[in-house]
């Protein structure tokens, strides 16, 4: 067997598609996550707006100065109005702010002073932010009237602070002692959604086995037909593991990500590499091809992405969604890979999604187990 | 002197085992869901001897073959290796057995090392034993010094010496090969040869199958012709030249357009600037043929036996030629 292990450890670093599956891809979408989403830390000063001010006054001025603290505001030249509104027909972006003239007299005159937002009505997504920015900011205003109503009225500054003061406080109360970024939980997912293409190398592998006549010659020697499926599974097992810690180790020294209890952590790990090489063994020896295994991956591994959470958090999801990912094992990995980082779940806390791990690896075992006589006498033949 | 003798025992009608026999193969029957590969094949080897199995492509060679090393399971009959029943000790079989099939079964992204180092371990080889049987195989292929090299860079020939190494690794008593030279340049072919012939002179017990005569000829002193399944002849080459090669003359006369006819000549036929005069009778055809010539003053250029080929052997035993 340990002959077996070392062969086709020498053959998996000698793979570059497997390198490409396993490690680059997944790198480069961490990479690519992180560049985009992760470079504002998530707030709104990575928002922009394409603004107009057809009003050029200092009411104007002075919004515009107060929506610049908040986002990125791109000033255009007043003239430009229809050819910005040509340029956001063609998607080039999604809205646009005019402060249209009269805008600082309305306001002086105390009428309600209007500002234009142009929306593209397809990106709904891309406007809530600005609105609630937007809303936010007038809000601002009406505040400020009103203390100014409140002084004129002879309150004190404080009196009238107090008049304006919420009855409601909302205090944010974090769930673990440290700051969680948006790469804790992306690096996790992307792991997880990866893991699963080693059934890609893995069906690979003994199909080229079985193709070339090496599984035929194999069975002359002492290779016990056990010794080979586990001289086989091994390496891969290794292959997962070896992944998953350059993936959180990549995740940890460029993005910070914190790995909580690492015995917990190595729990997970194992589990995972044992779950997903083992659907990957019961695969390999229940397809009747390569291609038909390629397909299977892509859908093992992307439908248990999307309906396991690693896209959009469990929660977004429907109900009915949410039930069918609690019978997925992505579901299950990311769950407890979150709790260790984010919530600081130690060992006794994940040993249960552990075992659900351990249990869809097994099953996949079993099955490789019981189709293993068939696929060796094919091989014979 | 290696004695080596093979007998079909399905001919002799021989049930019991003899001990003196490496192999001994009894009634072997395997079919495919459509195809009734092997038909009540029998043969015993002794220690030493080279035996050929020659037979077209689907002759039933190469399930034979892969019946002997345990990869596929016979139907019926019985396979006994050094007296033993092969398909209850598997290890003896592992053991005792190298096995070189047909198609080239190394991994091309290894080196020729890392190949050989899997196979010896695979075999039951280990440590400073295995460094040095891999050592000692990469002399006799003749790659020592390519050994840390890709098998994949290799031409088809190095591949072949290397798919034969990895059979030995483990010091064989039986070495089956299966067609092992299919494909390659003349060069390597006659290494291989060597190493065949230096291994049998060891005292390596010979199984080459082939659907080359000249091969053959070349490596066995016994041989089994198959065909459909079924051993059609068998035993040692030069009986069985003897036994059905055809017998014949082949005479060159200078300006001569035609041969007179003798009563114990069966067949005649141009070749060459001369003739094959086919006769039981080889002596009193060549006798008569040498009193005319000096009766009428012919010019023999020549006149020689024909010396019977296997290839024409092959044709009477199995009423086709072997490459149809």
């Amino acid at each position: 067997m340990r002959a077996m292990i070392i062969k086709e450890l020498r053959l998996i670093r000698k793979d570059r598609r497997s390198f490409f599956f396993l490690l680059l891809m997944p790198i480069l979408f961490i990479a690519m996550f992180g560049t985009i989403f992760n470079s504002g830390g998530g707030d709104s000063s990575s928002i922009s707006i394409r603004t107009i001010d057809q009003d050029q006054s200092a009411a104007s001025q002075a919004f515009v100065k107060q929506m610049q603290g908040i986002m990125d505001v791109k000033l255009e030249s007043a003239s430009s109005l229809n050819d910005q509104v040509d340029k956001m027909k063609q998607g080039q972006f999604s809205a646009m702010l005019v402060i249209p003239a009269g805008f600082e007299k309305a306001m002086k005159e105390g009428s309600p002073a209007d500002i234009q937002l142009y929306q593209d009505p397809t990106a709904q997504t891309e406007l809530a932010p600005i609105q609630a920015i937007l809303s936010s900011i007038s809000s601002q205003y009406r505040e400020q009237k009103l203390t100014d109503v409140l002084l004129a009225k002879g309150d004190s500054k404080e009196q009238a602070e107090q008049a304006l003061a919420s009855p409601i406080q909302i205090k944010d109360v974090a769930t673990t002692s440290d700051h969680i970024s948006y790469m804790d939980s992306m690096v996790p997912s992307m792991t997880v959604m990866f893991v699963f293409y080693i059934m890609i190398t893995m069906a690979r592998r003994f199909f080229d086995e079985k193709k070339t006549g090496l599984l035929s010659r194999i069975r002359s020697t002492r290779v016990k037909p056990l010794q080979y499926l586990v001289g086989m599974w091994v390496p891969f097992i290794l292959t997962v593991i070896a992944q998953c810690v350059v993936l959180f180790a990549f995740g940890h020294f460029v993005y910070d990500v914190k790995l909580g209890d690492v015995a917990a952590l190595t729990l997970i790990v194992l589990s995972l590499s044992i779950c997903g090489t083992g659907i990957g063994l019961g695969l390999s020896f229940l397809v009747p091809g390569e291609g038909a295994a390629m397909v299977i991956t892509q859908v093992i591994a992307m439908g248990g992405a999307m309906l396991g959470g690693l896209w959009v958090p469990s929660y977004l999801l429907p109900q009915s969604v949410q039930t069918v990912g609690h019978f997925l094992p992505q579901y299950w990995a990311l769950h407890s890979l979150q709790n260790i980082i984010a919530h600081g779940a130690h060992l006794g806390d994940v040993a249960g999604p552990a075992l659900i791990l351990l249990t869809f690896g097994a099953a996949g075992l079993l099955v490789a187990f019981f189709r293993l006589p068939g696929f060796l006498r094919s091989a014979a033949n | 002197m290696i004695q080596t003798t093979a007998r079909n025992t399905a001919e002799s009608n021989h049930t019991s085992y003899n001990n003196d026999y490496m192999l001994e193969v009894s009634q072997l029957r395997k079919s495919y869901p459509k195809k009734q590969a092997l038909q009540d094949v029998s043969f015993s080897l002794k220690a030493g001897t080279s035996f050929g199995f020659l037979g077209p492509n689907g002759a039933g060679k190469s399930t034979t073959m892969k019946i002997l090393t345990g990869i596929v399971q016979a139907d019926s009959g019985s396979v006994r290796l050094l007296g033993k029943e092969a398909t209850k000790n598997p290890d003896a079989v592992s053991k005792y057995i190298g096995y070189v099939p047909q198609e080239i079964t190394l991994y091309d992204k290894l080196s020729a090392y890392d190949n050989l180092e899997f196979f010896g371990e695979a075999y039951g080889v280990r440590g400073k034993m295995l460094k040095q049987r891999i050592h000692e195989v990469l002399t006799q292929t003749g790659l020592l010094d390519r050994a840390k090299e890709e098998v994949g860079t290799f031409s088809g020939g190095m591949k072949r010496r290397i798919n034969i190494a990895a059979a030995l690794l483990h010091r064989p008593k039986l070495l089956v090969l299966d067609e092992p030279t299919v494909g390659i340049d003349p060069q390597s072919r006659n290494h291989i040869f060597e190493m065949i012939r230096d291994l049998n002179r060891e005292g390596v017990t010979i199984i080459y199958s082939t659907h080359y005569m000249e091969e053959v000829e070349a490596l066995c002193d016994e041989v089994a012709i198959m065909d459909q399944g079924t051993i059609k002849a068998m035993g040692p080459l030069g009986e069985l030249l003897e036994n059905y090669g055809q017998k014949a003359i082949y005479v060159e006369i200078a300006g001569a357009h035609h041969l007179p006819e003798d009563p114990d000549v069966t067949a005649v036929r141009k070749e060459g600037s001369g003739y094959v005069l086919e006769t039981e009778n080889l002596h009193g055809v060549m006798q008569r043929l040498l009193r005319l010539a000096s009766q009428h003053s012919w010019d023999v250029k020549q006149l020689e036996i024909v010396r019977p080929s296997l290839e024409n052997v092959f044709l009477r035993v199995t009423g086709t030629a072997l490459r149809d």
